[in-house]
């Protein structure tokens, strides 16, 4: 291929690949430490500690050091070093590199900093403040200039398969990324998402979702297909799968974001693509665990001897695994009882600890005695990290499965003539799955034993060794070999064009009004038959683009962008365009007065949503629990959103009213005086700490901007109403013989919030109209589908 | 040159990457099936549920639950009358279910003496062990503040009726009366809503800064 090609000699960045391995190791053992931690402060509520030490503080720390410092540095170790490889190019920018690398430390210390301060914007895995959101958007684009620079100098012509898992990385999480932020800035350290309620909820759920997809799944997939069949010396086991299972992976797994909220409020036919997109997600994430293990057949020895296979081995294995959970807990029925419980829990910790943390060894124990020219200090160490991590992720994983199905089962049983539950008191559910609770500090403290071994494995190998970076002589190909193609060539034939006309008549099929949507079906049907024939007699023209387009990186990432940008359109466009009351079911929730909100913020930044969900499911054991079941109206002025993902405890949509102040005194001062066997922590800072009285003004301005009706208020005039309705909760405080509370304390604020929850109106339309924002305008307003049905929407 | 693989099916591909070769084997058939059928389901399920609107949605599903326990609650109601409920006041079974729920349930708030006062400090609740009542000490006035809480809730009793069910409730208020006796004399609490000329419950909360 490469006749007469001159030769150059290259020295690869692996200095690089270093730094980013090590950091991976010690924010991993971090992220761990904080895990472990956090989990035994659900059993010992005595360990939090203090304000900053609390549960709803670290929990965001622990996820984030997890998902962004962990698996985020050793994803850029991994690509930096097989990219290099793969394109036999140096990496193309020393000076981004190193931005890359330290620019990503920075942010991760500054992440470590607001967090426990409780600076947050109170979405999960997109907590961090807005200047730190930009931080990461811009270090996301020095790595993507610096990945996309190396390929475009590339001394080999055609892309492997992992370049295109790193390419569908790179460009969907920096579209997650930047929607999901979209806020705006109150001060230096707060905002407010444009996004309100439901609108919200998809948003950060399509974000979310696809944080798991883009930032744990797809790089690694791709780190797979490098590393795995160099370390079993043997040839990956299907082309044209790994080509099948990367379109179908990129383009399924944007839709799945709805089936985090199941049973919701959420439009019918949101949940309904959530749950389906979710099941024919299956088989293309097993089409990756599949090229992996069956990679390597004839290579099964070297799993008895070689810890780095067993790591990849086991990782794969329980990537499949999750893969199977995955579709299997977006079933709504299944849904009904592991959503809000610890079986989540368990599934993302298969994912995080078996695929994630297990391939992250598995690699470096690969790589560190290349990096530095020495053996692995120990071979058996290894194997004995390895062993202690399965074993701690299996009594992990174990005991959430137990732990969510029983609390699960219990919440949802009512007496067989249905007229009661049998579990009444949430307490009693809480207190029977403590032992589980207990069990999984075990599974993960194991886990860091095994990281902490592996650390000073390697620390040792290091210290016998030292740095070597790979020098290679490559052959300089020419430019007409590769990066050829035209937009005509890439979008004009038959496999681009075939794939997009079906898709309009799928989407046509699901939005057109009834009658058309039945007629675009059975069009679809006969042209995907004909699309077929088309296929099998063109097989080869196919195949031939594919190639070509494989030696194209421009077009190749306009394509993926294409696939992974459809689905997050087709579901959050009409969600947030359409003039939302059309959309609130004939509930508008009344808006938060100043101290309200100030008692909001308090209540976001304290993290309380990592434990209380605000979202009543239509499911009668929900609504015989907590009340009625949510609708979209009562969250509309929600910015954030706060339905939750996790009840640890109980749900709080209608808790406004529920009981007198003094109650909520009460408990916020000592949970468990009021609800014996309560694991909450306490919060007595919350009676000496004052509410933020200072940017208030500037927080009602925002919401004014983002379509909340408040009056027109001076700076004075918010400060006034705020603490003229503090000293009246004091009054009514004192008559419920709770003397000394101060009317600007931060618990008067949070009791003012919480008093608040499930308040709406039931207005007239045309009052409706009034008060809900329009949507963005658009010259096309596209229709809901729900709006051609009957049952599922309100006129 | 179109190296085989040792069982002579797929075909190796040419090209290597930085020494990586690839096969190109055909997709197994089990996992292609597996992706069509949840392909079809995913049509068939989406023209059956929702365009063909078949099933009941779980607005519907409980929306039927919630009417079916109030109307068998409004029979067990038109049972109960303030001698009935002194009668089960002195059932010791009915008394025990009662005092175990409100062991779990009411005692945060009315402590477990009844007296609403713990180590010398009032707990959010009424004092239940006294004469005077704040809503009416009649069973059947007891009753209905359990089942649907105070009128004004910011300064009261929730609705226990749906959490706990009729059942719950009506042994819980056998409970309490066990603790007292029929024929005693009853007084309105100063702040009774109950007392002629008391003011309307005040609203719950202020009213939000709604101005239009």
């Amino acid at each position: 291929m490469t006749t007469n090609a001159s030769k150059i000699t290259i020295e690869f960045d692996d200095r690089t690949v270093r730094r980013f391995m090590i950091a991976s190791i010690i924010w991993g053992i971090v992220g761990m430490l904080a895990g472990v931690f956090i989990a035994s402060q659900l059993n010992f509520h005595q360990l939090n500690l203090t304000s900053w030490l609390s549960f709803g503080r670290l929990r965001p720390l622990h996820t984030n050091a997890v998902i962004f410092a962990f698996v985020g540095n050793m994803m850029f170790a991994g690509i930096y070093y097989s990219t290099q490889r793969l394109c036999k190019a140096r990496l193309a920018s020393d000076l981004l590199s190193n931005i890359h690398f330290w620019g990503w430390q920075l942010i991760i210390v500054a992440a470590a900093i607001t967090l426990p301060l409780g600076l947050t914007r109170g979405q999960e895995y997109a907590e961090l403040i807005w200047p730190i959101n930009i931080a990461v958007a811009l270090i996301w684009v020095v790595f993507a200039v610096n990945f996309f620079w190396t390929l475009a100098k590339r001394n080999e012509p055609s892309l492997y398969v992992a370049l295109w898992f790193y390419i569908a990385t790179i460009i969907t999480i920096a579209m997650l990324y930047i929607v999901n932020h979209l806020s705006i800035p109150t001060s230096w350290t707060h905002s407010y998402t444009i996004f309100s309620g439901v609108q919200n909820g998809l948003v950060q759920w399509w974000y979310g979702h696809n944080a798991v997809a883009f930032f744990l799944t797809t790089p690694i997939l791709g780190i797979m297909y490098y590393f795995l069949p160099k370390a079993a010396e043997r040839p990956v086991y299907s082309y044209r799968l790994s080509i099948v299972h990367f379109w179908s992976l990129v383009f399924l797994y944007i839709w799945a974001g709805p089936h985090h909220l199941l049973n919701t409020a959420l439009p019918k036919w949101l949940q309904m693509l959530g749950t389906f997109f979710s099941l024919m997600l299956w088989a293309p994430s097993w089409g990756g665990m599949l090229n992996g293990l069956l990679t390597l057949r004839g290579a099964w020895d070297k799993l008895r001897t070689d810890p780095v296979i067993k790591f990849f081995v086991a990782g794969v294995t329980f990537y499949g695994m999750s893969t199977f959970e995955g579709p299997l807990l977006s079933i709504r029925a299944v849904n009904a009882l592991s959503h809000y419980s610890d079986w989540t829990i368990g599934h993302v910790h298969a994912g995080a600890m078996g695929w994630n943390g297990f391939m992250a060894a598995g690699m470096f124990y690969w790589l560190t005695p290349k990096l530095y020219g020495a053996k692995l200090h120990s071979t058996n160490w290894a194997n004995f990290h390895f062993w202690i991590g399965t074993i701690g992720i299996l009594i992990y994983v174990g005991a959430m499965w137990v732990s969510g199905i029983m609390q699960g089962l219990m919440l949802n049983a009512t007496t067989p003539d249905g007229l009661a539950l049998v579990y009444p008191n949430f307490i009693d559910t809480l207190t029977s799955i403590r032992a589980m609770m207990g069990f999984r500090i075990i599974g993960g403290s194991l886990y860091l034993v095994g990281m902490i071994l592996m650390a000073v494995n390697i620390w040792l190998t290091i210290r016998k060794g030292s740095p070597v970076n790979e020098s290679r002589e490559v052959a300089v190909i020419e430019r007409t070999q590769r990066d050829t193609m035209g937009l005509k060539e890439t979008f004009l034939n038959d496999p681009i064009a075939c794939t997009l006309a079906g898709m309009l008549l799928v989407l046509a099929w699901l939005f057109l009004p009834p009658g058309a949507d039945i007629a675009a079906l059975i069009c679809a049907g006969v042209f995907g038959v004909l699309a077929v024939k088309r296929f099998q007699s063109g097989h080869g023209r196919w195949s031939a683009w594919y190639d070509s387009l494989l030696h194209n990186w421009m077009p190749f990432t306009v394509l993926t962008f294409v696939a992974v940008a459809l689905g997050g359109l087709i579901q959050i466009i009409p969600t947030v365009m359409v003039n939302r009351a059309t959309n609130v079911e004939d509930r508008i929730q009344q808006p938060y007065t100043p101290l309200e909100l100030a008692g909001r913020d308090i209540y976001v930044s304290e993290g309380c949503y990592n434990c209380h969900s605000q979202m009543i499911r239509t499911m009668l054991p929900d609504v015989l629990r907590y009340g009625d079941y949510s609708r979209l109206g009562e969250s509309i002025y929600d910015h954030p959103f706060q339905w939750g993902s996790k009840r640890t405890g109980p749900d709080l949509a209608r808790e406004g009213g529920k009981y007198p102040h003094s109650w909520h005194y009460d408990h916020m001062m000592d949970p468990r005086a009021i609800s014996v066997g309560s694991n909450m922590p306490a919060y007595p800072n919350l009676f000496t700490e004052k509410f933020d009285q200072k940017t208030l003004w500037k927080k009602i301005a925002v919401m004014t901007q983002l379509g909340v009706p408040y009056p027109a208020m001076t700076d004075t005039e918010v400060k006034t109403t705020a603490v003229e309705q503090g000293i009246q909760i004091v009054k009514e405080l004192e008559t419920q013989g709770r003397s000394g509370a101060l009317p600007d304390t931060k618990i008067i604020a949070i009791i003012a919030y919480l008093q608040k929850l499930g308040k709406y109106d039931v207005p007239e339309l045309e009052e409706k109209l009034k008060k809900t924002p329009e949507g963005i305008p658009f010259p096309l307003k596209p229709g809901i589908p729900d709006g051609y049905r009957t049952s599922a929407v309100t006129k | 040159m179109t190296p085989q693989s040792p069982n002579n099916g797929p075909v190796l591909r040419e090209h290597t990457y930085d020494g990586i070769q690839e096969y190109d084997q055909k997709l197994p058939n089990w996992w292609l099936f597996t992706w069509y059928i949840t392909m079809v389901w995913f049509v068939i399920a989406w023209v059956a549920y929702y365009q063909l609107n078949l099933g009941e949605s779980g607005e519907e599903q409980v929306d039927k639950a919630l009417a079916n326990i109030q109307a068998v609650q409004l029979k067990e109601l038109e049972k109960l009358t303030d001698d009935k409920l002194w009668e089960m006041s002195k059932d010791e079974k009915i008394v025990g279910a009662g005092a175990a729920t409100y062991a779990t349930t009411c005692v945060a708030c009315h402590a477990p003496d009844l007296s609403a006062h713990l180590n010398g400090a009032k707990l959010p609740g009424q004092p239940l062990n006294d004469t005077e009542w704040k809503h009416g000490g009649n069973p059947l006035q007891l009753l209905g503040i359990v089942r649907k809480g105070a009128p004004d809730l910011t300064k009261g009793m929730p609705a226990w009726e749906p959490q706990l069910g009729l059942n719950r409730v009506v042994e819980v208020v056998a409970f309490v009366l066990s603790k007292h006796k029929k024929g005693e004399p009853i007084t309105l609490s100063a702040d009774s809503p109950l007392k002629p000329g008391a003011a309307p419950a005040a609203p719950t909360a202020p009213a939000p800064a709604t101005g239009n």
